[in-house]
């Protein structure tokens, strides 16, 4: 192989393996904010729509007690409000599905609020319903539990892939910096390598090349310079070589003519 | 020694790595799993890392047996090191040690795992982790040589390094004829039990990783429950079969399958090591079948699975051996110690040893007897020397000092006695899985830090039967290899000088 080509090898595979590991901590980097957009994007807003929901819950159930002291005005507006402040948590939850079997979740939150609220939509006073708290116990708070306990599921299960989307992109930042860390020791290694050969391939003939023509030339020393590798280097000292010799030749002719 | 040149001949070992790295980097392509940037990454530093000495340092038809002890060590060093390489860049449960753990455990087929949930890893780590044992099993070296064309004096001098001495005795042919015959046997036996697996039901990368690991006595398994994951008499039987011909010497298996030159019996070890095998099964199904919940049934099968599987060097499991009677305990470990015949993928101290320590014990009672008559000791009719029995002695002697020390060591550093000496005898006899919190069912993720590193320290004294390991840690090996780069440092600064 030629000198040139020897050179450009070397410094080619340090290019190729630095600018590889920097490619793929770059693509690792990228996953990552991908991540965390996923992450805000998808699971916050669920977690976020969960909150609202429960909110409603709680002032539907404030409301129904209040229908329950006698106050309807007061009662069946915060009853109102609330359905719908709940409804549009449930919207943005139901179109927001992003996580295995999320679905099943938002089903149970849709069957349990419509129990509850078949309950509540009926009229309560002037009914045997109004101040009946043994109704309310065994009846409304059970089915308010129930819708609460489904959002609360929902809830828990955005938080938990959270917490699992969080882990990877903790995995993935790790992952960014190992093909860093592994190609600077490969590349301070490889560049030890690359000066030991160039130094044992390439100096070192070039400095017994220069040794032998100066022992010919002030010592009269034989050019003995063997460069086993088949390069310019080589091509050089058989060059010299054959140099010395027709110098030599023309040298005992010089001599024979005198 | 000429650096350049151990540098060469240990490039050729890590181009081979890194194609197999990219095979597995194409498989973790093919099931679009997340494994393809590491092991395609590690695939590429480990080919440049290989190649690039080929492009400065010329051929070199001839090595010296220093120069050839430092490329068969140092290039299983190395591949144990750029092996570790997909591992690190996966991260999770791969710290450095663990990776490095891994690696060695794979090269050396030991079949040790620091993995507590081997299931999620992606398929093609699974297949670069099946592939250490395949590339290790036949010894780097050996598989080199047996794929890459001729290297002449040079190939004849690692050969020599890189079998063991006993080995040797079954090969009539000439180096590169053994090399081709121990790819042949290997291959072929690989491709046998891949059929066969499929055959009773396994599927087809479970085969594959499994043929891998069986072929070469390793015993890594994709599987949690290793083999007892599949429940299946039929699977068992097929793996049995074929750790029990990986354990004998794959020149017998030439001689006697291909070439039909008489049976297997005609070997005194083979016979030693069927017999050993058969008592073995026998005794650990007698200690079985005493507890309760064990059918007679199930103690024959998971005792001749247990007793093969360990006897073989290999370490797969169909049930928990840690639980088990201490009589059954006790055989399992006689066998990790001695492991199967010389010239195969097995580890430990080797059948062939225990037959020459058994024939040198009874000369020595007979020439107690005759005091003045000449007994000759017999292997298969040929007369071994006093040199030779006298280097298996010392051998098993060596090895029984490494296993005593590395137990001790291991229990300085907190493990419990049946662990720790369990763990130190799996580990060189590269068996795989101990007892105690090491055993068939467990891993060595709970082993210390500086536990991890004494125990790949063990496998690869196992593996490179001790005396190479020690020799690259002589100070003189150093020299030798510093002077001449010294030399040409010097010569370079003296002339710049002038």
């Amino acid at each position: 192989m030629r000198l040139r080509l020897k050179i450009l090898s070397g410094f080619l595979i340090l290019a190729l393996m630095l600018s590889l590991a920097g490619a793929w901590s770059i693509y690792e980097l990228k996953s990552s904010s991908f991540a965390v957009e996923d992450l805000l994007s998808e699971n916050y807003k669920s977690i976020n729509a969960g909150k609202t929901m429960i909110e409603a819950l709680e002032r539907e159930d404030s409301a129904v007690l209040l229908l329950m002291l006698g106050r309807r005005q007061e009662g069946r507006s915060i009853l109102a409000s609330a359905d719908s402040l709940f409804l549009k948590g449930f919207e943005v939850a139901s179109h927001n599905e992003t996580i295995l079997g999320e679905d099943a979740f938002i089903e149970a939150i849709r069957t349990d609020y419509d129990a509850y609220k078949t309950i509540w939509e009926k009229p309560i006073m002037d009914t045997e319903r109004e101040g009946n708290l043994g109704w309310y116990f065994e009846t409304t708070h059970g089915a308010f539990a129930d819708a609460k306990a489904s959002v609360n599921a929902l809830v828990a299960l955005n938080d938990q892939m959270m917490f699992e989307t969080a882990s990877a992109m903790r995995q993935g930042a790790d992952r960014a910096v190992m093909p860093g860390i592994v190609a600077i020791v490969a590349a301070l290694v490889f560049s030890l390598m690359f000066s030991y050969f160039v130094n044992l391939h390439m100096v070192s003939p070039v400095v017994r090349i220069t040794d032998g023509v100066k022992g010919f030339l002030h010592e009269h020393k034989d050019f003995d310079v063997r460069v086993e590798a088949r390069d310019e280097l080589s091509e050089l000292a058989d060059s010299i070589r054959n140099l010395i010799a027709h110098a030599r030749v023309a040298k005992e002719q010089g001599g024979m003519d005198q | 020694m000429r650096p350049d040149v151990i540098l060469r001949y240990i490039g050729m070992v890590l181009v081979m790595l890194g194609a197999f790295m990219l095979l597995s980097a194409a498989v973790s392509l093919l099931y679009k799993d997340a494994a393809v940037l590491p092991l395609a990454y590690s695939g590429v530093i480990t080919l440049l890392f290989g190649m690039f000495p080929m492009v400065f340092v010329p051929a070199s038809p001839k090595i010296t047996s220093n120069e050839g002890l430092l490329i068969v060590v140092a290039g299983w060093l190395l591949s144990c090191l750029f092996g570790a390489l997909p591992y690190i860049f996966w991260g999770h449960e791969f710290t450095f040690t663990n990776a490095w753990f891994e690696s060695v455990s794979g090269f050396t087929t030991t079949g040790s795992s620091i993995l507590t949930e081997i299931e999620s890893l992606p398929h093609g780590l699974l297949l670069w982790r099946a592939s250490t044992h395949w590339i290790g099993g036949l010894g780097i070296l050996i598989f080199v040589l047996s794929v890459l064309p001729a290297m002449g004096v040079a190939g004849m001098v690692l050969f020599r390094i890189e079998l063991s001495p006993l080995a040797r005795d079954n090969f009539r042919q000439s180096m590169r004829e053994t090399s081709r015959i121990l790819l042949y046997v290997y291959g072929g036996l690989t491709l046998a039990e891949t059929i066969a697996l499929v055959a009773v039901g396994m599927n087809l990368f479970d085969a594959v990783t499994h043929s891998f690991a069986t072929i070469a006595t390793g015993g890594f398994s994709p599987r949690n429950a290793s083999i007892g994951a599949y429940d299946s008499p039929a699977i068992e039987g097929v793996i049995m079969l074929f750790m029990l011909l990986s354990g004998v010497h794959f020149g017998l298996l030439f001689s006697t399958l291909i070439q039909r030159r008489g049976p297997f019996w005609k070997s005194v070890v083979f016979r030693y090591y069927v017999t050993a095998i058969l008592i073995g099964v026998v005794v650990v199904t007698i200690a079985l079948g005493g507890q309760a919940d064990n059918a007679w049934i199930d103690s024959v099968r998971h005792g001749a699975f247990q007793v093969i599987s360990l006897g073989t060097s290999t370490g797969f499991a169909t049930a928990d051996s840690s639980v088990w009677p201490p009589l059954a305990q006790i055989m399992l470990m006689f066998f990790a110690l001695q492991c199967a015949c010389a010239g195969s993928t097995s580890g430990g101290i080797k059948a062939d040893r225990f037959v020459l320590f058994g024939k040198g014990i009874w000369k020595q009672i007979r020439h107690a007897r005759h005091p003045r008559a000449i007994i000759p000791l017999r292997v298969d009719g040929k007369a071994v020397d006093d040199q030779a029995l006298a280097a298996a002695m010392l051998y098993i002697g060596l090895y029984a000092t490494i296993v005593i020390s590395g137990g001790l060591l291991l229990m300085v550093l907190g493990l419990d006695p049946l662990s720790a000496f369990s763990g130190t005898i799996a580990t060189t006899g590269n068996v795989g899985p101990g007892l105690g919190t090491v055993g068939s069912f467990e891993n060595f993720a709970g082993v210390p830090g500086p536990g991890k590193w004494i125990l790949t320290g063990t496998m690869l004294l196992g593996r490179l039967e001790i005396y190479g390991l020690i020799m690259l840690l002589m100070p003189s090996v150093w020299r030798r290899l510093a002077t001449p780069a010294r030399q040409e440092f010097q010569r370079v600064v003296l002339a710049s000088r002038r």
